[in-house]
């Protein structure tokens, strides 16, 4: 049996010596999107933070597919990506901030095949590559950021907020891009949204977040079918 | 002779005033004129000044480059004990008046001072001592200040890209790179700029250690108004060429 993408247990988290993020007990599916509701302040960012390996919790205990997670931060952030909330462009063209990820990963091989794969994927041509950061609109550098993380497959992709300040056009695509990066190569999205006719183009497995707590985990198996 | 003979009339004064400005605007012009006659004949002194000024500044921005990028770089991105009171310090040295490292350098470097057997006094490389005095505490600074402000997202950024310690320092130097580059140009121009360290260091020896600013001090102390025009328009044709890089690098920075 597949253990879980994620274990929380007892997880802390604490902002300015104010606890921000108090859950008892998660375990996120391994087997498909789930999508993170709450109001601003919620805790949903934090959460996200702690599960990209951005954020040390000040107490608590996390696993990630079954694994222990203290002390090999650095070499699971290999596994794990985070798009987010309000992403940053690196100041370079387009096809170096898709490339940076499996340049960090020491890949030399098939890089130019793979980022033309993924901005076509977030509906960008291949010509886009070429493009320097100031030259692109806001919906085209959010699509090429979301692109930067698809590129690296990780097994778990966290999105924060994916389609804030983005038009219709730009959601879809997004929305377009993520479940095709799990029906292609296994890429469990979670994400973090309050656009619910959105959220519902992805996933139907909900987790609600109120004030820090998790008040309720709704899971349903008919998503992407 | 009348009073009316001795005391010189109104009219005639304004039409001396006149001519003395007439013959003022022409010596301006024909030293203008020479001095652009000067640049273009390929004159050897004008030349030899601008080539110890390359010469000059060339290397103390190497070397300046080369100690100031990784210590500002550091003391902008790494945290240590006494790191507040470091950046007072470099920020205070910016102001250091060229004379005071002048003569501060001078006694180190001279025959009698500690480095004398060096042989550097009078020298290019002695010169370029101060020099670098001068433009380390700029390099220093605005390095610094180039990495303390880069975008608050993009440690977090480079991190769920999956880079490592050393995928974080390059790549935020990489993205300070514009910023630090204008560190580079102030600092150049300050170098080229300055009178007082190349004439205390470097004599103002001819063909040796005069440069552009020491040889337009000379010419003009001289009354060779035309050398020191044409030595004028090749300091400032530097400094335009300076500044247009350094707005065209910050109109890329801030799209």
């Amino acid at each position: 049996m597949t253990p879980p993408l994620y274990e929380v247990r007892d997880l802390v988290c604490s902002y300015q010596g104010k606890k921000v993020l108090g859950i008892e007990r998660l375990d996120i599916a391994a087997d498909g999107p789930t999508a993170f509701v709450g109001h601003n302040g919620s805790g949903k960012s934090t959460l996200f933070r702690a599960l990209a390996f951005l954020l040390k919790p000040e107490s608590g205990s996390l696993t990630f597919l079954g694994r222990p997670t203290e002390g090999h931060e650095e070499l699971l952030r290999r596994d794990v990506t985070m798009l987010l909330q309000d992403p940053y462009l690196l100041r370079r063209s387009v096809f170096e901030n898709v490339a940076y990820g499996l340049r960090a990963r020491g890949e030399r091989r098939g890089i130019e095949d793979r980022v033309a794969e993924v901005l076509e994927m977030v509906g960008l041509s291949a010509d886009f590559a070429g493009r320097e950061w100031y030259q692109l609109s806001g919906g085209e550098s959010r699509r090429v950021t979301l692109a930067s993380r698809l590129v690296l497959r990780t097994k778990a992709l966290l999105l924060d907020e994916p389609t804030a300040n983005v038009d219709e056009e730009n959601g879809f695509l997004i929305a377009e891009a993520v479940k095709n990066a799990w029906l292609r190569w296994g890429v469990v999205p979670l994400v973090a949204s309050h656009d619910l006719p959105w959220l519902d183009e992805v996933t139907d497995r909900r987790v609600h977040m109120k004030r820090g707590r998790i008040v309720e985990a709704e899971v349903e198996t008919d998503f992407l079918l | 002779m009348s009073n009316d003979e001795q005391r010189p009339s109104p009219g005639g004064n304004r039409v001396r005033r006149a001519s003395r400005e007439v013959n003022a605007l022409g010596y301006l012009s024909e030293g203008f004129l020479q001095g652009i006659s000067l640049i273009f004949s390929m004159n050897e002194e004008v030349w030899s000044a601008v080539s110890a000024t390359l010469r000059l500044s060339g290397l103390s921005m190497a070397v300046t480059l080369l100690i100031g990028v990784p210590l500002g770089f550091l003391l902008g991105y790494c945290s240590f004990p006494g790191r507040g009171v470091l950046r007072v310090v470099v920020d205070a040295l910016l102001s250091i008046p060229t004379v005071v490292v002048g003569l501060l350098v001078y006694a180190f470097i001279s025959n009698r001072g500690p480095l004398g057997s060096w042989q550097l006094l009078f020298t290019i490389p002695g010169m370029a001592v101060g020099q670098t005095i001068l433009a380390l505490p700029i390099v220093l600074s605005l390095t610094a200040s180039a990495v303390e402000n880069t975008d608050h997202r993009l440690r977090s950024t480079l991190l769920t890209l999956g880079a490592r310690r050393w995928g974080l320092l390059f790549s935020t130097l990489r993205e300070a790179r514009h910023q630090i580059l204008l560190a580079a140009l102030t600092a150049y121009g300050r170098v080229t700029a300055e009178v007082g360290v190349s004439m205390m260091l470097g004599g103002n020896i001819k063909w040796h250690t005069r440069t552009i600013t020491t040889a337009i001090t000379l010419e003009t102390g001289k009354g060779e108004f035309s050398a020191g025009i044409a030595l004028g328009i090749l300091l400032l044709a530097f400094s335009l060429l300076l500044n247009g890089a350094l707005s065209f690098l910050r109109r890329r920075d801030a799209a």
